[in-house]
């Protein structure tokens, strides 16, 4: 069996690192973007230029078909020697994708100005001009800017400012796979010849459009499956020469599986496996350049595992084996990010999630064998992507709590936890038929979205609430320009209760909601006139019936149409709770007075700073004081989004997904009343305490988040720290049963961070971060930082020895 | 005592090596030994006290201003307390914006103590957990802990009690009636070493050890203190002990120096300096040793 160091080698991490302008170290500048080996794959940009070229005139939708088709003929293919599910996005393993069709600007700065140059070379970088050049006013961030001219509102709140960054980011969207794996992309070509027949006999008023769809759906399969034939020959060529009959063995597997998949029905395990790999490929990185899975793994690929174990045609060995060659396939992607994205998403290659466990559309428990062989290749591979999100619910077997722990104190950050007790039933609320809210997936980190259903382009942007509430206490007016950017709110010096604070703040979400919200739909109308996505749309629920491009309809079942990312709930609870207590209960401080310090960035009043700091109530803590407030952000701030619905009326939602946004947008925050400075970050994730607030350790921190209502809540995150040695040996069995008691106490999401010393160490640089970080060594529990150096030191020594 | 209240000095969540599952631990404050080792001096009197944290000190001088006994000077920017001349009056802890002086120690109700304990409650239900009562030594304020722990129990809270075994014995029984499990420290076998390291005779705590364990389900705690207690004979004179009682369980607490900078924080001197922490053979040895014995080991770290 073929080991995870083998596989390694094989690999070139694609991983963006963070250089958004003024938030670097000078060590990430000299770094730049990505590692030094790492190149752009030029070959989809160049095919599809060609194509466009010869295409110009023709309806949109058959001219994608048209390209597609001229990359998935023309492109390199190539099949390394320890592939055995095969299929490339670029002409080589070092190559990220980029969206020139999408926006071209920010990548083409980065190649040639700045910190991307290492990307190409003098070579590719004068083709990559040549491109743009063509690009230059087709792009679909170009059309955009056209839509947005002679509209000054657009055009002023589309620029990034801070409250909301809103970004020509992906559309997600999780394929069929089970039809794909059932029937094949032959029955899908099949369901479009018969609809073609049906048009022709009924003529809908929109015969055309659906005519140029169906044919461009068509187009579009067929490419794919000659595209998969190709691998077939390449295979047979490399088998034919190939001296070592172990690995010619492979390679004749490949060449038939290839020809048999995804045309035709999957019959075994490695068939499934190459099938979804493929339709996962051209989807996501060659049709359009996206990211996310989505998969529900274990349901998929069960059966046909199970079939093959009964059939005696492989072992759990084989299986693995084959688990571990696709998992490198994903941690070898990555996506060309511009600069200002590199800050959200610091670190990220893509983000791509399998998805396990659960109940099934029936309410049944899915945990079969391959859910434990998706913990065992993730446990053994170690590698970043993908992303493993695991569904609990009432009935997950405590052996999978068991195995799913293993994984997650190896430090690796995942399975990520998602709640079906609490998301199950928001879907419901917000519109999914029960047996489709239990089918749920995470496509991105943990995007979420119901696999096969339409979701192209969800999200609307990231939000920042705790910027809104700033606006709220300065009146949306600018105090360094005198501009008035935000809502015309009352002035907070005549503000009397806390709830006249709240309604300001929540006057402002409301403001900058329906400013991002309108520059998401103006863009939408550009997307679904300038880039259908024929191929996509073919393996998507709901298309060939109505014979529409996903991005022209919205199915009124699918409660997760629309959504943005919000960041700063722990903040703005943390910051209302400080002004309630100081301005109002105590008043210590006049609300003018706490301003007027805020913006001096604290100077001149630290003692107001650490008592804010210290006796404010936190959220976090299971104090009622604060985690009403919080429950009554989350709540409101949705009501209000929810007030906003698309042109096919499907409600926006928020979400919790912040990557690392609290980052990203906490830098253009100035000082707000919880006792943050300017520039700080804002908590973690969307249910996440702020950073360091938490001090009663993690029930508590549970408790409070279970305070915040699920059903009128969202889907949301949670960040928790714990150090390795709490889930291991006997303390194994505590940390499962904590996670049972999440799952009870209806929390939507759990995921874990278990320290290491280089955290450790970094708490000794910058004890102020980390106050809450508990140790454990003798009979006795201390807070970190509360101890001597040489303390530390050897408890980081003692970690490193790994109990 | 102060109307039924106890004093407590901390109350512990997601306790996990205070016996089973994820526990409470409820933290008395004051205790009749003296243990050199001691990683909780602020445990240890039996009244309130002020704890300092010079991390956390801005120098904002509000202390310094509001002493009344002029116990608190500045020496180059460094808030310097005289510990001589403070009498606990916790004037510049109230005042101290950010927790650089604290008070340790505070007096509460049984019910604000049960309240706090019931809001895991859905913890330990699903691990098996409940609230251990802790200290200090919980027996100097037995009749607040019988209290606690009958109401507790009441509540369907399984309770535990870690004590030195130090307290007479009729005093003992009226706590225990509601104990579910007793962790019962044990330092030495000999009664010179063990009033050298604690300050206290053991022949009580001895005694006390037999009736408990033919009471209530008990384990042993036996801290493992570098030239104190870890030779093997030591360890042997133990273990034959805790197989006379059939004892169910030992957990071996190895040394650390933990609670050494505590000292100075609360005006005390540490006389352990310098003593090594346990190494893992000591520890193995220790383990062997038990196990040798027929006794179920766990190590807390
Ligand atoms: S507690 Fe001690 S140091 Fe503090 S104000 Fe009172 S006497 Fe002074
Ligand atoms: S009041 Fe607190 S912060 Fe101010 S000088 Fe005294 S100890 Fe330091």
């Amino acid at each position: 069996m073929i080991t995870a160091e083998e596989l390694r080698k094989t690999l070139t991490i694609k991983g963006v690192r963070n250089v958004r302008r003024g938030m670097e170290t000078k060590d990430d500048a000299e770094r730049g973007m990505y590692r030094p080996e790492v190149r752009i794959g030029m070959e989809r940009g160049r095919f599809l230029t060609e194509s466009y070229k010869m295409t110009e005139g023709e309806p949109m939708v058959i001219r994608r078909a048209k390209a597609l088709e001229h990359i998935l003929r023309n492109m390199t293919i190539y099949i390394q020697d320890h592939e055995c599910i095969v299929g490339n996005y670029a002409e080589s393993p070092h190559d990220i994708f980029m969206p020139i069709d999408m926006t071209w600007r920010s990548f083409r700065r980065a190649v040639v100005e700045e910190d991307g140059k290492s990307l190409l070379d003098d070579k590719g970088k004068a083709e990559l001009q040549e491109l743009c050049r063509y690009w230059d006013g087709k792009s679909v961030r170009d059309i955009q800017v056209k839509a947005f001219e002679g509209c000054p509102q657009l055009d002023k709140y589309w620029q990034y400012e801070g409250t909301y960054l809103w970004s020509h980011w992906y559309g997600l969207g999780v394929p069929d796979y089970e039809k794909l794996l059932k029937i094949g992309l032959k029955g899908i070509l099949a369901q479009i010849e018969e609809r073609l027949q049906e048009i022709r006999n009924t003529i809908p008023y929109d015969y055309f459009q659906q005519k140029n769809f169906l044919e461009a759906a068509a187009m579009s399969i067929k490419a794919v499956i000659a595209w998969a034939h190709r691998y077939a020959d390449k295979a047979r060529e490399l088998a034919g020469s190939e001296k070592n009959p172990q690995r010619k063995k492979e390679l004749e597997a490949i060449a038939a599986t290839c020809d048999r998949v995804p045309e035709n029905p999957a019959r075994t395990f490695q068939e499934a496996l190459q099938s979804f790999y493929f339709v996962h490929c051209v989807t996501r990185q060659i049709e359009f350049v996206s990211t996310g899975i989505g998969i529900r793994f274990d349901l998929c690929m069960g059966p046909f595992y199970k079939k093959d174990i009964e059939a005696g045609r492989i072992t759990r060995g084989d299986a693995l084996d084959l688990l571990k060659r696709l998992w490198i396939k994903f941690e070898g992607q990555g996506f060309a990010y511009s600069q200002t994205l590199s800050g959200i998403y610091g670190g990220v290659q893509t983000l791509s999630a399998m998805n396990i466990g659960g109940v099934d559309r029936d309410g049944n428990d899915v945990t079969n064998e391959m859910t434990y062989l998706v913990l065992d290749t993730a446990k053994e591979m170690m590698t970043l992507q993908p992303n493993i999100t695991l569904r609990i619910h009432k009935g997950t077997p405590t052996e999978l709590f068991n195995r799913a722990t293993d994984v997650i104190a190896t430090g690796v950050g995942y399975p990520s936890l998602f709640n079906d007790e609490a998301l199950v039933p928001l879907l419901q609320r917000w519109g999914s038929p029960l047996e489709e809210a239990r089918d749920y997936a995470m496509a991105g980190c943990v995007y979420i979205e119901i696999p096969g259903k339409n979701g192209h382009r969800r999200m609307a942007g990231y939000f920042n609430l705790a910027k809104c509430l700033w606006w709220a206490l300065h009146r949306g007016i600018n105090p360094k320009t005198g501009e008035q950017y935000g809502a015309p709110t009352k002035d907070p010096a005549t503000f009397k209760s806390i709830e006249e604070v709240m309604d300001a703040f929540l006057e402002q979400v409301r403001f900058f909601v329906h400013k991002m919200i309108q520059i998401e739909e103006v863009t939408r109308s550009v997307y679904e006139e300038y880039l259908p996505l024929p191929f996509l749309s073919a393996v998507t629920k709901g298309c060939i019936e109505r014979g529409k491009d996903l991005g022209s309809f919205k199915d009124p079942n699918d409660g997760i149409c629309n959504y943005a990312v919000a960041a700063g709930q722990a903040n703005v609870a943390d910051a209302l709770a400080a002004i309630r207590k100081f301005v109002f209960d105590n008043k210590e401080i006049s609300m003018k007075e706490l301003i007027a310090v805020l913006d001096k960035n604290w100077a001149g009043n630290e003692v107001l700073h650490q008592k804010i700091l210290t006796q404010a109530p936190k959220f976090g803590n299971n104090d009622d004081y604060v985690d009403q407030i919080c429950n009554f952000v989350h709540c409101k701030t949705e009501e209000i989004i929810e007030e906003i619905a698309d042109k096919y009326g499907a409600r926006y939602h928020f979400d919790g997904s912040v990557v690392s946004t609290g980052y990203s947008l906490g830098a253009d925050t100035p000082a707000t009343p919880d006792g943050r400075r300017d520039g700080d970050e804002l908590s973690d994730a969307s249910l996440s305490p702020m950073i360091g607030r938490d001090v009663k350790g993690p029930t508590a921190v549970l408790a409070s988040c279970a305070k915040i209502d699920p059903l009128k809540g969202y889907n949301q995150l949670l960040n928790q720290r714990f150090l390795p040695q709490f889930l291991k040996g006997a303390n194994k069995d505590v940390f499962v049963n904590y996670l049972k008691s999440w799952r009870d106490l209806r929390i939507p999401h759990i995921q874990f961070n278990v320290v290491d010393s280089e955290t450790l160490r970094d708490a000794q640089k910058h004890p102020e971060k980390y106050t809450n970080l508990v140790v454990r060594v003798a009979g006795y529990s201390a807070y970190f930082v509360d101890l001597s150096k040489g303390l530390q030191d050897s408890i980081i020594s003692r970690t490193e020895q790994g109990f | 005592m102060n109307d039924g209240k106890g004093l407590i000095f901390n109350i512990q969540k997601y306790a996990i090596h205070d016996g089973p599952g994820i526990r409470t631990s409820v933290f008395m404050k004051g205790c009749p030994l003296y243990c050199k080792w001691c990683s909780n001096p602020e445990s240890q009197r039996a009244h309130p006290e002020i704890m300092t944290y010079d991390i956390r000190c801005i120098s904002c001088h509000r202390c310094e201003e509001i002493c009344p006994v002029n116990a608190i000077s500045f020496n180059e920017k460094r808030r310097q307390i005289d510990w001589e001349k403070c009498d606990n009056c916790f004037k510049c802890s109230g005042e101290c914006p950010s927790k650089a002086i604290e008070r340790i120690g505070n007096y509460l109700t049984v019910d604000e103590v049960l309240n706090e304990v019931l809001a895991d409650e859905i913890f330990y239900r699903n691990s098996g957990g409940g609230m251990t009562v802790s200290g200090g030594e919980p027996l100097l304020q037995w009749e607040f802990v019988a209290e606690l722990c009958r109401k507790a129990k009441e509540k369907g809270i399984h309770t535990v009690l870690d004590t030195c075994g130090f307290a007479s014995w009729n005093v003992m029984e009226k706590v225990l009636k509601h104990v579910d499990l007793v962790l019962f420290d044990v330092k030495h076998m000999a009664a010179t070493k063990h009033k050298e390291g604690t300050g206290v005779d053991n022949e009580l705590i001895m005694s006390n050890a037999g009736k408990t364990a033919a009471l209530v389900r008990t384990w042993f705690r036996v801290p493992l203190i570098p030239g104190f207690n870890d030779s093997p004979e030591d360890i042997r004179k133990i273990a034959e002990f805790a197989r006379s009682l059939h004892i169910e369980k030992v957990s071996l607490l190895p040394y650390h120096e933990l609670g050494s900078s505590k000292y100075a924080k609360i005006g005390k001197t540490y006389s352990m300096d310098g003593l090594i922490p346990t190494d893992e053979e000591k520890l193995k040895t220790a383990t062997a040793i038990f196990e040798s014995h027929g006794l179920k080991v766990e190590k807390e770290r």
